[in-house]
């Protein structure tokens, strides 16, 4: 069925970065110039490695390796397939470009030594998760990430930090203690957690319908889909700006990658039918949409709505799910890739401004776009983008998706994407415009004297701006492609 | 030589135990070496041992050369070795621990006393894990209670002696009760080989119910007690918490497993299985397993005291090993077999980490340890370790029980009972991490003047549970094995 490569790359790319975090914890006692450097040249490494397994992928194949067996018939294995190397790729490369944005951004802060071979850590913690060959494997990476990154979300370590990190961290014991269940589940009713076995499950029953739920409740905990989105917007906003763009760009995908992978690899489509799972997912979506798009514009603090911002947008790729077919799904996956670079366009845009100027209140910042022009300029771009506006990637990734709500023959689906855009202007516009057009003589606007942030962070920034553009500009781009394949992969289980 | 060596080991231990005392009277730095010689060896011997059983297969060792009926019949098998060599490692990394510390807990005349105590102890443990004989095994029993009361009371402050008292008369209490479940089995079996009564008791069930089940059931409480399952736990958390930390490791760590394998080795060995279908023994330990799990978590999250908390802990640890012998399935039990050496080591490792920390700052309450990781990394690391472990976090050894005891639970269709250990994985988490993050982040407080370095000779113990959790996490292969041989002899 699939063409098996045996390969030592993909262990390599999730190791060496937790390899190198270590040295790099001892380096920074050292020096601040060679942790960066090395910071830096890890992540670069990390994405040439994985890059360099797209001939292998694209031409449909699959690259797997056991590591070693912890228990019998589970052990540490990998598997890339094109799914995983898509997540793994855009991971990898936005991880390449912070790493970059956060050498002059810690350089501010305090704690830069334990920040640095953390932020390392977190990149090989979650790529394994994306190359996991078993749900085992994707089971201890994913705690693995989930509580190395709470080192990141409480860095400021305020009261507001800790108490954010805490509800992370419960909230983290609690999705990881499901998915043990659901993996425990799965483990005895198929006997095996392997992801190259084609469907695990192919009977819907109580014990599979438990499992399911608690799938749902694990990955979904993870991709902050409603109810239990609650930890979200406390503690991304709270971690430094770096990490926020990590935690929301690409560690908030990790959900989502792992539902992508229940419904596919545990279940199958008709298997979700027939029990009609898919209609408590789409309900689901939709309350995450309406829910996160509505609440971020209540919100003044600019980081948060960014945040509530990010719950809606995962509502895009559960409800992508939801419609369980192919066109959809490649929507989904094209807002996976849509949404990392966006929302991490927007992080750190917003981290460069508050890192500049102090302020994260939105009213503040009337006139910060004359200041600033470049980093409001991707600002600007990646905000159209979330809104929809053609052509960026958003739009691209919204039209895959309406069409695929037509084709599952929901049309509300397409309402709700609608209204959601619409709301989406409602809170990312007025930042716009008060930024570029509101002076300084209306209120309370910037009044202290600041100029660009040091091109180090700029750069980072205007790549990932100038991505959004280009994503929607040419519909015939890489990340469409790889999109269009991984979702007829996931169906077909071969390649157009 | 080689065939002695089942009865060398605790030979080795009360010869070392009895000796170090009268050497104290002429040497004074004598006293530790040997104990710590004596230990190494016996560690050695149990290692010996694995191999010899893996290579020839399990053998009875027959006391001075009486055959069974008669003589005392010591079991070398799986389960036997794979006891010994829980309790000879971790019993030999305590010491190692203890050296430094006991000198600081302990008055300088009762310093050697407590060598004898604890080799005493350990010597007994190792008897009850060797021994094929009902009576024997009452004796080593005993000896090992009036032990571990004694390394609680030996630092004779109020809270000891008080904690010793009542820990004195429960754990008689228990005693009484396996006595007299040993004299009702000879009543109706006329033996008291493990075999032999393995062998009569099918046939005698159908003449005297009421006696094997009165043995039975007193065999629960007895054991019950001495390894403190909910709600016969009530002495556990004055005890270990009050006891100088050594104690508190080797008690939480080793001497409540041991009377749970015993019991694991009557119910599964001795009494026929037939008596399970007929009465639901099985399901009330399960039903008191669940209690401990859950009601010992919810006290731990109370506690002020570090070492009370921990000591509450191991009482919902404890509830896991039961919940593997309640479940009496293969991996379920093999579950449970593996958390005795787990929460060994994990438990140990705790109650060390806070006696380092005790030793170090004089700091008992979990609220003023905030900042402690910032000054004393390596020990907070490892607690943070074992906090994982607690939780179940894939990668340590406490994930591996979980998983198995889990397993069990799903073979034999009880998912219940798998909700039940993710709740009180919860729980767990809930008061092990605020103490990890308070140590680690936030608040800084000022060095307090009064504070100790740590001694290398202390930290090191720690250091290699720590890290054997960690490697037991990911290559649990080798214990996995010895157990599943176990369960199938």
């Amino acid at each position: 069925m699939e063409t098996v490569i045996y390969n030592f790359l993909p262990i390599w790319a999730v190791m060496f970065p937790i390899f190198m975090s270590v040295i790099i914890l001892i380096t920074s006692r050292r020096s601040e110039k060679l942790r960066n450097g090395l910071s830096v040249a890890t992540a670069v490494v990390t994405f040439l490695s994985i890059a360099a397994m797209y001939p292998v992928i694209m031409s449909g194949k699959v690259i797997v390796f056991t590591l070693f067996d912890i228990l019998p018939g589970l052990g540490i294995t990998v598997r890339v397939d094109i799914l995983s190397f898509c997540l793994a790729a855009i991971s990898s490369f936005i991880w390449m470009l912070v790493s970059v944005y956060s050498i002059d951004y810690m350089s501010h802060e305090h704690g830069g030594n334990r920040y640095f071979p953390i932020f390392i850590f977190t990149l090989g913690s979650t790529l394994g998760i994306f190359m996991a060959g078993d749900f085992f494997t994707l089971f201890i990476f994913f705690e693995l990430m989930s509580l190395i990154s709470y080192v990141l979300v409480i860095h400021e370590e305020t009261r507001e930090a800790l108490r954010a990190g805490y509800k992370y961290l419960i909230m983290t014991i609690i999705g990881g203690l499901a998915l043990f269940f659901a993996i425990i589940l799965t483990f005895e009713l198929a006997g095996t957690v392997s992801l190259s076995e084609g469907t695990l499950i192919t009977v819907p029953s109580t014990l599979a319908f438990l499992a399911f739920i608690a799938f749902l409740i694990g990955f979904g905990m993870k991709a902050g889909m409603f109810p239990l989105h609650v930890w979200l917007p406390d503690a991304h906003p709270v971690a430094p700006s770096p990490a926020s763009a990590l935690l929301s760009g690409i560690m908030l995908k990790t959900g989502a990658y792992g539902l992508l992978r229940v419904i596919f690899h545990v279940f199958n489509v008709s298997v979700i039918k027939e029990a009609r799972w898919d209609l408590l997912l789409g309900v689901i979506a939709v309350i995450t949409i309406l829910l996160g798009s509505a609440v971020a514009i209540t919100q003044f603090d600019l980081k948060r709505r960014l945040a509530y911002s990010s719950i809606g947008q995962m509502g895009y790729i559960i409800l992508g799910m939801a419609l369980l077919n192919e066109k959809a799904l490649v929507g989904d996956v094209f807002h996976i890739f849509s949404h990392a670079i966006m929302k991490s366009t927007l992080f750190l845009a917003a981290g460069a401004i508050i890192w500049k100027t102090g302020l994260r209140n939105i009213n503040d910042l009337h006139g910060i776009g004359k200041k600033m022009p470049v980093t409001m300029g991707a600002f600007t771009l990646a905000a159209l983008a979330m809104i929809g506006i053609p052509p960026l990637n958003g739009f691209l990734s919204k039209w895959t998706l309406s069409l695929g709500a037509l084709d599952a023959g929901a049309p509300v689906y397409v309402v709700v994407l609608l209204v959601s855009s619409l709301l989406n202007g409602l809170y990312y516009l007025p930042i716009i415009i008060a930024a570029f057009f509101g002076g300084e003589e209306h209120g309370e606007g910037v009044k202290i004297k600041v100029s660009e942030a040091s091109y180090k962070m700029i750069i980072p920034v205007a790549i990932l701006g100038i991505g959004c553009l280009m994503f929607g500009l040419m519909p015939n781009n890489i990340a469409f492609e790889l999109s269009l394949k991984a979702a007829s992969f996931l169906f077909n289980h071969a390649m157009p | 030589m080689a065939i002695h060596v089942p009865v060398l080991l605790i030979v080795i231990l009360l010869g070392a135990s009895y000796s170090v005392p009268l050497l104290d009277r002429y040497r004074k730095n004598l006293a530790f070496p040997l104990t710590i010689a004596s230990l190494s060896a016996v560690f050695v011997f149990s290692l010996y041992l694995i191999f010899l059983v893996g290579r020839k297969g399990p053998f009875f060792y027959h006391l001075g050369g009486w055959p069974p009926p008669w003589g005392i019949e010591l079991s070398v098998d799986f389960l036997a070795v794979y006891m010994l060599m829980v309790l000879s490692s971790i019993g030999l990394l305590v010491m190692i621990y203890g050296a430094k510390d006991l000198r600081h807990e302990l008055k300088k005349e009762v310093l050697s006393w407590y060598y004898t105590l604890y080799l005493l102890l350990i010597g007994s443990m190792m008897g009850i894990a060797l021994t094929n004989d009902l009576f024997n095994m009452f004796v080593f029993i005993e000896i090992s209670a009036i032990a571990s009361c004694g390394i609680i009371s030996i630092k004779e402050d109020r809270r000891c002696l008080e904690a010793s008292i009542k820990y004195l008369i429960l754990s008689v209490l228990g005693s009484g009760c396996v006595l007299l479940a040993v004299a009702m089995i000879y009543m109706v079996t006329g033996n008291l080989n493990f075999v032999y009564i393995a062998a009569e008791l099918p046939a005698a069930l159908a003449l005297y119910p009421f006696n094997i089940l009165i043995a039975l059931s007193l065999f629960i409480v007895g054991l019950g007690v001495k390894s403190a399952l909910f709600p016969l736990h009530v002495w556990l958390p004055d005890a270990h918490s009050s006891a100088p930390s050594p104690s508190s490791a080797v008690l939480s760590g080793l001497v409540i497993k041991i009377y749970a394998f015993a019991l694991i080795k009557l119910l599964f060995r001795v009494f026929p299985p037939q008596i399970y279908a007929a009465v639901p023994v099985l399901d009330i330990i399960l039903f008191l397993s669940v209690l401990a799990v859950l009601v010992g978590s919810i006290f731990a999250m109370v506690q002020d005291d570090i070492k009370r908390m921990l000591a509450y802990s191991s009482i919902a640890q404890i509830g896991y090993v039961f919940m593997g012998i309640g479940l009496f399935g293969d991996r379920a039990l093999s579950g449970g077999l593996l958390h005795i050496f787990n929460h060994a080591m994990m438990k140990s490792m705790l109650f060390m980490a806070a006696g380092l920390i005790i030793y170090a700052t004089g700091i008992r309450r979990i609220k003023d340890l905030k900042g402690i990781g910032v000054r004393m990394p390596w020990t907070m690391g490892a607690f943070t370790v074992g906090a994982l472990s607690m939780v179940g976090i894939p990668g340590t050894s406490g994930f591996i029980s979980k998983w198995y005891l889990a397993l069990g639970a799903l073979d034999l269709g009880r998912p219940f009972y798998v909700a039940i250990i993710l709740l009180s994985s919860l729980l767990n988490g809930i008061y092990y991490f605020p103490i990890v993050i308070d140590a680690f982040f936030g608040t800084k407080v000022e060095p307090r003047s009064e504070h100790r370095d740590v001694p290398a000779l202390m930290l090191v113990p720690v250091l290699i549970l720590a890290a054997g959790v960690v490697i037991f996490g990911f290559f649990p292969g080798p214990l996995l094995n010895l157990i599943e041989k176990a369960m199938t002899r």
